[in-house]
Parts: C-alpha cells; structure tokens; sequence
C-alpha cells in the first residue's frame, strides 16, 4: 500500500473547501490554500457533502473515497484495514447507508452526502449516544475497528430503532474486530438503542 | 497505480460512445470487485465507464404478465427492500440476504454479480431456478438469451465488446411453489463453498415441476436439469430425494482449491439438496414424515 501513499504526497494539490458546519479535523483549513482542483492534471473535482459541509476535492480516477476522505480532508477516523472490502474498518455512510471507503471509486461520491466518524458528534465534540454507548460497555479495545463498526451501527439504528440481536449482529458482519470484542459490541449497540427509545428518540 | 480514464454517462447512447471511444475500456455497475481488481493490477483497462449514473438500469418494475424486469445495475440492496422481489421471489431474496456484508450489498450490483461470472456468485443459482433472461444492448440491437447460456466459463460470459448488461427479466413465479437456498459457508463473509438453489411446485405429494441449479460446483453455475427430470411428475420420499441427491453429486463438476476439495463440495450438494428435497416437501430430514 506504500505506493499509494507515495503518490499521494506527489499529487496535485486539493482545493478543498468547507461551507456550513466544518469538518472536525480542521482538514478543510489545512488544505484551503492549495491550488484550485481545476488545474491540477488528470485529475477532477469532486464535488459532494461531508458530514454537513460541502467539499471540492481534486480526485483521480484510481482515488477511492478512502483516499481522499484520508488524504486531502484529512478526515483520518475513516480507517484502511485490508483494502478489499473484507474488514469493513473503512465503513462510511454514503447518502445514510454503509459502505466500503475502499471500494468506493472517489469519483462517484460527487453529489453524494457522505458521514465519517468525525461527523457523528456534536458541535462542540460530544459523542453521539452510540459513540457514548460503546465507551461505557467496554466495546472498544484497540479502536481500530470502532469508526467503521459505530457507523454500521448508527445506520442500523436509523432504520431499525429496536433491532433484535440477529439483527445487530447481521448489521455489524461487514466489520471485523480483531479484538474479538463481539459481545460487548452488540451490547453497546442494545444499549444504545435503549437509550433512545426512553430518550423518546431523541438522539 | 495504473493510470485510466473514468467516465460518468447519464444515458445509455452516450455509454456506447465512450465504449466505441475507448477500445478496452471496463465497465463499472457497483466496483465492489473491478475496483480491487484494478488495484492488484489483474487488469489494466484504459478506460472505465461508469453505469452508475444511468437511471434506466436502476430500479425493478413489474412486467405485464406478471414477470419482473430488474435493472441491471440495481443494488442488492434496493432489491432486498423491493416488495416484488421479498414476496414473489423469496428464493432469490434469500441468497441476496446472505450475500457479502450490509456495505457491500449497499453498492453491489446484480448484472455486476452476473458480469463477473464467478462459479460461486451468489444470485446465479437462484435466477437459474426462476428461468430468468437477461437482455444485452448495443448502440444498434438487443438480444435476449437465458441465464442459463449466459455464463461461458470462470470470468467469461455471452457479453460481446460494446454490450451492455442492461436488464434481468425473470417471468412470473411459479404459483405455490417452495424454494430453498443453501449457501454453504463457514463464516458469514465467505464465497459459497457450495450452493443449491431448489424450486419445488407440488400437487399433493407429487412434484409437478422443479427447477434445481447449483453454485461453486463448476466453471459456471449450473442448472441440474438431470435433477429436475428424475424428480418431476413423482411423488417424493426419502429414497427419490436421496437419488436426486446422489445424482447432483454425479451430475456437478468441481475443483479442489485452498478452500475446499471436489470431494467434499460433491457431498456437500447431495446432502445439501437432498435435506432441501426432503424439507420442501415436508417430509422430516431424517426420512419420516414430519
């Protein structure tokens, strides 16, 4: 993967830039004073929503939205395991559902509305009630997994308020934890969905 | 990284213009599987066009008399959410259900599933048991063909240069009939080791009409239509499913490869097909009535 990581340093500068709410890195300041996506060759701007704020990156055709949430945003919650769509650790919601960052082409994310783990939070950087809920039930261990596993499972809870436990871990089977921290995960995504329902689904 | 063009028609005419443009240029429906192969450099297209910006693949409509005409680049997942699909077509909802994780399902595509021509694709065996078609379109001409004819070997199918996969159309249902797909596997995100997709249609405990295919257990899915012959127009018992079960097992040709010998993916489809049998007709797995 160091090929990849190369090619990015020696890439044309991103112009990215953030109206609404930012994105919590800073990336969005960080990379303002690049030069504009149009010039850079072989390259074309994506033009799309990130957690909130909209975004103009300068991508490559070969850039997956792994690449560009990573390198030009710096939005670096989104994590790389294996690249292929096996471990899930790039999970990011795209227009609400969960995909896979890394088989995501960066170029079909323009127009799109796309929530990574930086955007869950409140404005001031609380945690949301599922974020919250994996802290308490000791579902976290080394982390790596939780950004993908924690969107995975807010995009379950959205749609189905009160899953049952197949349903939790039907939802999470696209995320590996090599932690082997299963048990807490599903009750972190119970508890969390308790939670609302007695917060009157409030979020 | 290999350098190529991509490139995002809106309709159909202009992706057949970007094809002819662009000799060796790849499709693109979902990219859960050309983008990884893109990346391991297994193929090195100059160009991709992107089918995923072209409504008219999108989306499943109910066809007069009673089919259903599911486009080509439909995610998995809207399908799974296609009340068409759920309730007449269960058993192509069930092997949808099972198949990858909830991410890839949201991107996946089924004419991607069927473009790739993998031996274990998930959708095949079932749309092989429905009959379905699928229709291939270029700039100047369409041509329908079965499923059945579609698939050509491991990664090759019927698609000639400048075709696209556009629409799969499977006829109406089979009144009553009973399905059951198995997709064996040891751990959930594995490719079928081996899989049986059965469509039995009954009057009493005869089985007028029955539609057997299989996955991961030849160069191509397969149809066993061997199978279906030995069992239509009988009554079924424990002794009929066991034959249709040691038939399929004669009838399959698989590989030994790192995840699973012949032999065992041959056991695999009689046991499998003949506990399917034997369950669809309400007999108990064991042989006794149930």
């Amino acid at each position: 993967m160091t090929p990849r990581k190369t090619g990015r340093r020696s890439a044309p500068g991103p112009r990215v830039s953030a109206r609404g709410r930012r994105p919590e890195s800073g990336a969005a300041a960080r990379a303002s004073g690049s030069r504009p996506a149009a010039s850079a060759p072989g390259t074309t701007p994506v033009r799309f929503v990130v957690n909130g704020a909209e975004a103009e990156v300068a991508a490559r055709p070969s850039d997956r939205l792994l690449d560009i949430l990573r390198g030009p945003l710096g939005l670096t919650g989104t994590k790389e395991g294996c690249g292929a769509g096996e471990c899930g650790a790039c999970t990011v919601l795209v227009d609400g559902r969960p995909v896979n960052a890394c088989l995501f082409p960066a170029l079909e994310a323009d127009g799109r509305a796309v929530t990574t783990i930086e955007g869950l939070g409140g404005p001031a950087g609380e945690l949301s009630d599922v974020q919250r809920a994996f802290v308490e039930c000791g579902a976290i261990q080394c982390g790596f997994c939780s950004p993908g596993m924690i969107l995975a499972a807010t995009a379950l809870l959205a749609e189905h308020p009160d899953p049952t436990d197949g349903q939790i871990r039907d939802a999470l089977v696209g995320n590996l934890c090599r932690c082997t921290g299963y048990v807490q995960i599903v009750e972190a995504v119970r508890a969390a969905a308790a939670r609302r329902r007695t917060a009157g689904g409030a979020r | 990284m290999t350098a190529f063009s991509y490139h995002r028609p809106t309709t159909l005419p202009e992706a057949w213009r970007l094809l002819a443009a662009h000799p060796g240029a790849v499709l693109l429906a979902g990219g859960t599987d050309l983008l990884v192969r893109i990346r391991a450099r297994e193929i090195r297209p100059p160009a991709v066009v992107s089918l995923r910006r072209i409504p008219v693949l999108a989306g499943a409509t109910v066809e007069r008399g009673g089919g259903l005409r599911i486009g080509a680049a439909t995610p998995v997942a809207d399908l799974l959410r296609h009340p068409a699909v759920v309730r007449r077509y269960p058993l192509l909802a069930q092997a949808l259900r099972v198949m990858a994780s909830p991410q890839i399902r949201n991107v996946a595509t089924l004419g991607g599933n069927l473009c790739n021509a993998s031996p274990c694709a998930d959708t095949a065996p079932p749309l092989l048991a429905y009959e379905a078609r699928v229709v291939l379109e270029r700039a100047r001409g369409r041509r329908e063909l079965p499923l059945e004819t579609f698939f050509l070997g491991p990664g090759e199918t019927a698609r000639r240069p400048g075709e696209i996969l556009t629409a799969v159309r499977l006829p109406a249902p089979p009144p009553g009939a009973r399905v059951l797909f198995h997709k064996q596997r040891r751990v959930h995100l594995d490719l079928a080791l081996a899989s049986v997709a059965v469509l039995l249609q009954f009057r009493g405990s005869t089985c007028r009409r029955a539609r057997i295919a299989a996955g991961s257990v030849g160069p191509t899915p397969l149809r066993l239509r061997e199978v279906e012959r030995l069992i239509e127009g009988r009554v079924v018992t424990p002794e009929l499913a066991a034959q249709a079960g040691a038939l399929a097992a004669r009838s399959v040709s698989p590989i030994d490869d790192l995840r699973a010998t012949a032999a065992w993916r041959r056991t695999i489809v009689e046991v499998r097909l003949r506990r399917a049998i034997l369950e669809l007709a309400g007999l108990s797995p064991e042989g006794g009535a149930s």
